[in-house]
């Protein structure tokens, strides 16, 4: 066996598995709304403020091999410096305001921030509590907000396809 | 039960000082100036000190200390219960007590003469230097933070060559927030100090003066992926506080949801590993079977992260024979393709390279500083509270714990996937044995209090819930990552900068459980 028939050959314990549709054409709209608003692609970067790293586990799933939505032409970053969109999680916490502002500070213009999850969007549980200053709205402006406890990855991608036609009308 | 009388008659407590006695503890009044003694007689015994925590007594100036041993071959824990102002530190004798006293300190103002490290814990520079949030007399209600505090002192390190590279709060991955500060040489790290507290959301004092059901939904939300877990250990407590017995079909529910959750968690920390040293091609495949898992979930419990079946006295709703039976389909044939998966990654040689000596934590480190679950069973420590401390399901079928003996990277990875095997395997066992009946009971709240223990995916959770006119006076929990994270800290001495992110992924602890 040589080395190409090693990179050819299709392993044998691969289970295949049928894409989702309403996923797939949920992602394939998005990803024509994407070419339109931003020629190609948008890069997003994660900011968890206070979450239970649920909502973490479900944006991270986005790039695996059930969703893969780098296909769609969305990637996540590792710097704000390279991103279109911050996606924050959870809700605002004492400790982690001001890493979140300057994350934002850090993010150029144009910018767009989505709140992923209920506590995000509202504050949940935890409003009006000590070791919080509020939902993401409290302390950016927000032009989109995902509920969920956590959001699926569906639901993510029906808001990131609502972002993008509201972006297209600015 | 001979390692309970050995135990005792060496300890030598006074009959009179023994307080209570019930399923999951064994209690004992000690005088504040004879704890540090009584400390020494324990580590003796080669006892573990698991947590500590606080509660106000009924005099204003008085707290009530309970310091949770864990002993040999003893089923109950042993708690220790000091009523003072005054504590002594007992981080030299048990240094795993230094961060129990620093969130205690921070909680309730008591400070412990002797202790080596006074800082903050989980209230950053934000929150007023006299501001104890547990304590009763303070009501939770918005703070004004500061706005020019004192930064946190890092411990410095000196020398020629020496340098620091902070890390975090906000991390290049999509994980949570803490800080790294490394200090190396080089390449070679020689020093790590983890700041954690970023996501201290205030659990704790949240859950005071809520309805017994309603924390049940608090303690869920203290980590995403350890959310049966949590609000099992929390409702076991309740429910050892109202002496409910679970009916059978519950208790059995109950197993399966726990190494459901026990199973899709592990799966992340293997597919972290293997993308930490580039062999993304396995990453995806655990990332497809973490997927199955994660939808079989969805369709047991209409949860992705099984959250809201768990309450006080059972769980939320049935689930039909058919659907069991189906998920037991789909775990084996998830288990089949996890061994071959686990072989393949095993075999590769760059794989090997990464993790085998990478990242060590030794076996005497255990003991001091309290860790558990696969930290420690990857050491040689067979560690586990299902089996140590059996529980629900864990007295009816129990487990036997897995052990690996190198305490790498290596280790830890073997360790997983075995573990992962064993749950899978677990589950099919039990699903056939699941009795008919209803899954949850009638209840009324009464009053008093209960600790309770629970092996998360990550190891030992503690949880301490005491009831007062029908609603939670006090609610603690203390999640395995909480220990956990000084076993990174040593594991990385040593290591080189880059093989940080595969040492913290092969532990893949939680901060929000952490910080809570």
């Amino acid at each position: 066996m040589n080395i190409f028939s090693c990179i050819l050959k299709k392993p044998d314990n691969v289970k295949v598995f049928t894409p989702d549709p309403q996923f797939e054409s949920a992602g394939r709209m998005l990803h024509a709304e994407i070419d339109r608003v931003f020629k190609r692609s948008i890069a997003i970067r994660e900011v968890d403020c206070g979450s239970d790293n649920a909502a973490e586990i479900e944006l991270a799933n986005l790039s695996a091999p059930h969703y893969d939505v780098e296909r769609f032409g969305i990637s996540f970053v590792a710097s704000p410096r390279h991103a279109d969109i911050l996606a924050v999680t959870g809700v605002v916490t004492h400790g982690m305001k001001e890493a979140l502002i300057k994350t934002y500070e850090a993010t150029p213009d144009p910018k767009f921030v989505i709140a992923v999850g209920d506590d995000a969007c509202t504050g949940g549980i935890y409003n009006g509590t000590y070791a919080v200053v509020g939902p993401v709205d409290a302390v950016l402006p927000v032009d989109l907000k995902i509920p969920g406890k956590p959001p699926t990855p569906d639901a993510i991608i029906e808001g990131l396809l609502t972002l993008m036609r509201s972006a297209k009308k600015r | 039960m001979t390692g309970i009388h050995a135990h005792y008659s060496a300890l030598s407590l006074p009959a009179e000082w023994l307080i209570r006695e019930d399923a999951t503890t064994i209690s004992y009044a000690v005088p504040d100036d004879q704890m540090p003694d009584i400390a020494e007689i324990l580590l003796a015994l080669e006892s573990r000190l698991v947590w500590i925590f606080c509660t106000e007594a009924a005099d204003q100036d008085l707290f009530i200390l309970w310091y949770v041993f864990e002993l040999q071959e003893m089923r109950k824990y042993l708690v220790l219960v000091v009523t003072t102002n005054k504590p002594v530190s007992l981080a030299k004798i048990y240094p795993a007590a230094s961060r129990f006293e620093r969130a205690i300190s921070d909680g309730f103002g008591l400070h412990f003469t002797g202790s080596a490290d006074n800082r903050r814990l989980f209230l950053h520079e934000a929150y007023p230097e006299d501001f104890h949030p547990l304590k009763k007399d303070w009501k939770n209600a918005p703070i004004s933070p500061l706005e020019n505090p004192v930064p946190y002192e890092f411990r410095s390190m000196e020398g020629t060559s020496i340098y620091q590279v902070p890390v975090g709060p906000v991390h290049a991955g999509i994980i949570e927030p803490g800080h790294f500060r490394f200090s190396v040489i080089g390449e070679e790290i020689l020093n790590l100090e983890i700041r954690l507290g970023y996501l201290h959301r205030g659990i704790e004092k949240l859950a005071e003066g809520c309805s017994p059901e309603h924390v049940v939904r608090i303690a869920e939300s203290v980590s995403g992926d350890e959310s049966v877990a949590n609000a099992c250990c929390y409702a076991m407590a309740v429910e050892q506080i109202c002496s409910l017995s679970l009916p059978p079909r519950a208790l059995y529910l109950r197993g399966l949801l726990l190494e459901l959750e026990r199973s899709w968690s592990l799966l992340s920390d293997l597919a972290g590993m293997v993308t930490d040293v580039a062999f993304s091609a396995a990453a995806s495949r655990f990332l497809i079977l973490r997927e199955v898992l994660q939808r079989a979930c969805t369709q047991l419990t209409g949860s992705r992260f099984l959250k809201g079946i768990i309450i006080i006295g059972g769980i939320s709703q049935d689930i039909p024979d058919g659907l069991l039976y189906e998920v037991k389909d789909t775990v084996m044939q998830v288990r089949t393709e996890l061994e071959k998966l686990l072989s393949w990654t095993l075999s590769v040689p760059s794989v090997i390279d990464r993790f085998s000596t990478t990242g060590v934590v030794r076996e005497p480190f255990i003991d001091p500083l309290a860790l558990s679950g696969p930290v420690a069973r990857a050491s040689g420590r067979a560690l586990d509270v299902r089996s140590d401390h059996p529980y629900g399901l864990y007295d009816i079928i129990p487990v036997s714990p897995v052990i690996k003996m190198t305490g790498d990277v290596l280790g830890r990875f073997a360790l997983k996937g075995d573990e992962i095997l064993a749950s899978l395997a677990y589950i099919n066992e039990l699903i056939p044995l699941i009795p008919n009946g209803s899954v949850h009971i009638e209840y009324e709240i009464v009053d008093g209090y209960a600790l309770t223990a629970i092996e998360s995916p990550r190891g030992r959770t503690l949880c301490y819930v005491r009831i007062l006119g029908g609603i939670i006076d006090r609610f603690s929990l203390s999640t395995a990552s909480f220990c956990n994270w000084l076993a990174l800290e040593h594991a990385v001495q040593g290591n080189i900068v880059p093989d940080f992110p595969v040492i913290n992924k092969s532990m893949n602890l939680s901060y929000a459980g952490t910080d809570l």
